[in-house]
């Protein structure tokens, strides 16, 4: 029999049911050679290599089973989102660096983010946190900050549940309708929500990895079409950013302070700041900061050294191993278009796909909802149709190619 | 001829080949035939290119319209080069499947079918709740992967050849966090 073990390193990766990054994570194990361990919530049990059943809702338990079952592994990593406190917890029990749970914790929920920021001096926008969203309770917060304002659902992502809000009166239409979207989502009703101050300016994203709490930063975009409000989809990320050195450099070490004083000391960290330009000032500002890397499929357009995935730099990150940071000067452009969902209904075709990916420039084109599914755009829904990605020799070509290929294509939505 | 293998460089040079790269594998023209057949020779990491081999296809016969079928084949792999050993080796993959991993992946309307085997390389199809599914590369390189290894030596390497973006009832679907 042929042994299917491979030789390298015993890695414990922990995979949530829903994600996008499953693939591109076991890609990379299996480049690097590496013994993979999967945890996962969603995994059949087959043979082979019998994936361990976990439930990311029950840390305890799982962390438990796992140190039962998986043996002894160098690393523990967690693929996406929902498993980051189990993987920190039971990383805390084998032994093994990574980072404190409360520190996963803190960087998981928006409130506990702003609020550690605050005492550590970050840069952000001013804010509220409303424990019982009553209309007065929102009313009062949301003139305390100054309108414009943002209403957020602090423990949702990829913008949903936020809405910017032009007066108190917006600002409870605001927040009655994240409640409903909590509620859809099964959040606690108790659970407080966010009003903070709206934050005009270029917003970016800052991607990197942590060792010891510094900063090593592996990607930068930029969204030459963030959104405004009232809802905030995300759809152009182009790297190399178009910033000034100053500006990109002060970005940089706001990013790597508001990591450190969440407690993050180590693995990959996602970054979303705006540059604050009212008054002729140029002051990065801190969105958000997630302990994982950047999500959907856009890590795709990312290359590194030696023709590196970013799953491979958190993978070797995370064995302790060195790793690169980016070129400021990259050999080509890149670029990632995410397809929002324009209106309620199901999803019945994506029509003009081949004359999408046949754009120059175009290097690939994933539609991520099947056909027949219903799809509800921001603020209701978390669900991005698809990615484009691109690359060319310059920032221009590229948006140019993605804006063209999205372009070509026909969504039909019933 | 030789303008339908330029046609079809310059398409993957535009569409699929930096995804390749960027997984540490390549892909050229190796053949294309007066049929239109064309054969692409695969170096570097076979797991960079067979993934997508039906989504090159697609690119490749949306963007050249004389292409009438893409194969795809690597180098230096082999065994067992003979079609009647390659015909075995499917039946026997379809064999082992069938066996131990359709049964239980009937639990999330899964369903997987060997679709040929070439110079040891075992194409397989994904169905019904697999295809699209979030999970679907770990039941492939946790399951049935290792399972095929252990039971057919012969046996080089896996392609997915599923269309997994065609998927209409995935058990998972992914969601950006």
């Amino acid at each position: 029999m042929t042994p299917a073990v491979p030789a390298g390193p015993r890695v414990l990766l922990l995979v949530p049911a829903r994600t996008y990054r499953a693939a591109d994570f076991l890609l990379a194990a299996a480049r690097m050679g590496l013994d993979l361990v999967i945890g996962s919530d969603g995994a059949l049990p087959i043979g082979g290599r019998p994936v361990i059943p976990v439930n990311p809702a029950d840390p305890d338990r799982s962390a438990r089973l796992i140190t039962a079952r998986c043996g002894p592994v160098a690393a523990v990593v967690a693929a996406d989102t929902p498993m980051l406190e189990l993987a920190a917890e039971v990383a805390a029990r084998l032994g093994l660096p990574h980072n404190p749970a409360e520190a996963v914790w803190n960087a998981a929920d928006k409130t506990r983010q702003r609020q550690r920021w605050a005492a550590a001096g970050i840069p952000q926008p001013r804010f509220e946190i409303v424990p019982a969203a009553t209309g007065d309770a929102v009313r009062r917060a949301a003139r305390a900050v100054g309108f414009p304002c943002v209403v957020k659902a602090v423990s949702l992502s990829a913008s949903q549940g936020v809405l910017r809000a032009g007066n108190a009166a917006a600002a409870v239409t605001a927040a009655r309708r994240i409640r409903h979207i909590l509620a859809a989502a099964r959040r606690p009703d108790g659970e407080p929500l966010l009003i903070e101050e709206y934050l005009p300016g270029p917003e970016l994203s800052i991607d990197g990895l942590l060792d010891g709490g510094s900063l090593t930063v592996t990607a930068i975009f930029d969204k030459p079409a963030a959104p405004d409000g009232p809802t905030f989809e995300e759809t152009l990320l182009l790297t190399p950013p178009m910033l000034a050195a100053p500006v990109l450099n002060a970005a940089i070490t706001t990013a790597g302070q508001a990591a450190r004083a969440l407690g993050l000391t180590g693995g990959p960290v996602h970054a979303e700041l705006r540059i604050d330009d009212r008054g002729g000032q140029v002051r990065p500002a801190m969105l958000e900061l997630a302990a994982r890397s950047i999500g959907g499929l856009c890590s795709r357009v990312l290359r590194f050294p030696g023709g590196k995935t970013l799953e491979e730099l958190i993978l070797a990150g995370a064995l302790g191993q060195p790793v690169p940071g980016i070129s400021r000067h990259p050999p080509r452009a890149a670029g990632v278009f995410m397809l929002p969902v324009p209106r309620p209904g199901v999803l019945r075709a994506v029509e003009g796909r081949d004359q999408a990916a046949a754009v120059p420039g175009i290097t690939g084109l994933t539609i991520t909802i099947p056909a027949g599914q219903r799809v509800r755009p921001l603020p209701d829904g978390d669900q991005y149709l698809g990615f484009i990605f691109a690359e060319a020799d310059t920032r221009h070509e590229v948006e140019h190619a993605l804006t063209t290929a999205r372009d070509q294509l026909h969504v039909i939505i019933q | 001829v030789s303008d339908l293998a330029a046609h079809v460089t310059s398409v993957l040079e535009r569409s699929v080949l930096p995804s390749v790269i960027a997984r540490g594998g390549a892909i050229r023209v190796a053949d294309a035939d007066a049929d239109g057949v064309v054969t692409l020779e695969v170096t570097g990491s076979p797991g960079a290119a067979l993934p997508l081999a039906a989504r090159i296809e697609a690119a490749v016969r949306a963007a050249v319209p004389q292409v009438t079928a893409v194969r795809l084949v690597i180098p230096g792999t082999s065994p067992p080069g003979s079609p009647a050993g390659a015909a075995d080796l499917a039946e026997a993959a379809g064999r082992v499947l069938d066996a131990e991993v359709n049964p239980a992946i009937a639990a999330h309307r899964g369903h997987v079918t060997v679709t040929g085997a070439e110079h040891g390389w075992i194409r397989i199809r994904l169905d019904g709740g697999c295809q699209g599914c979030a999970l679907a590369e770990v039941t492939i390189r946790q399951g049935i992967e290792p399972l095929l290894r252990d039971h057919l030596p012969a046996m080089t390497g896996l392609a997915d050849v599923t269309d997994h973006a065609a998927g209409t009832d995935p058990f998972f679907s992914p969601e950006k966090r």
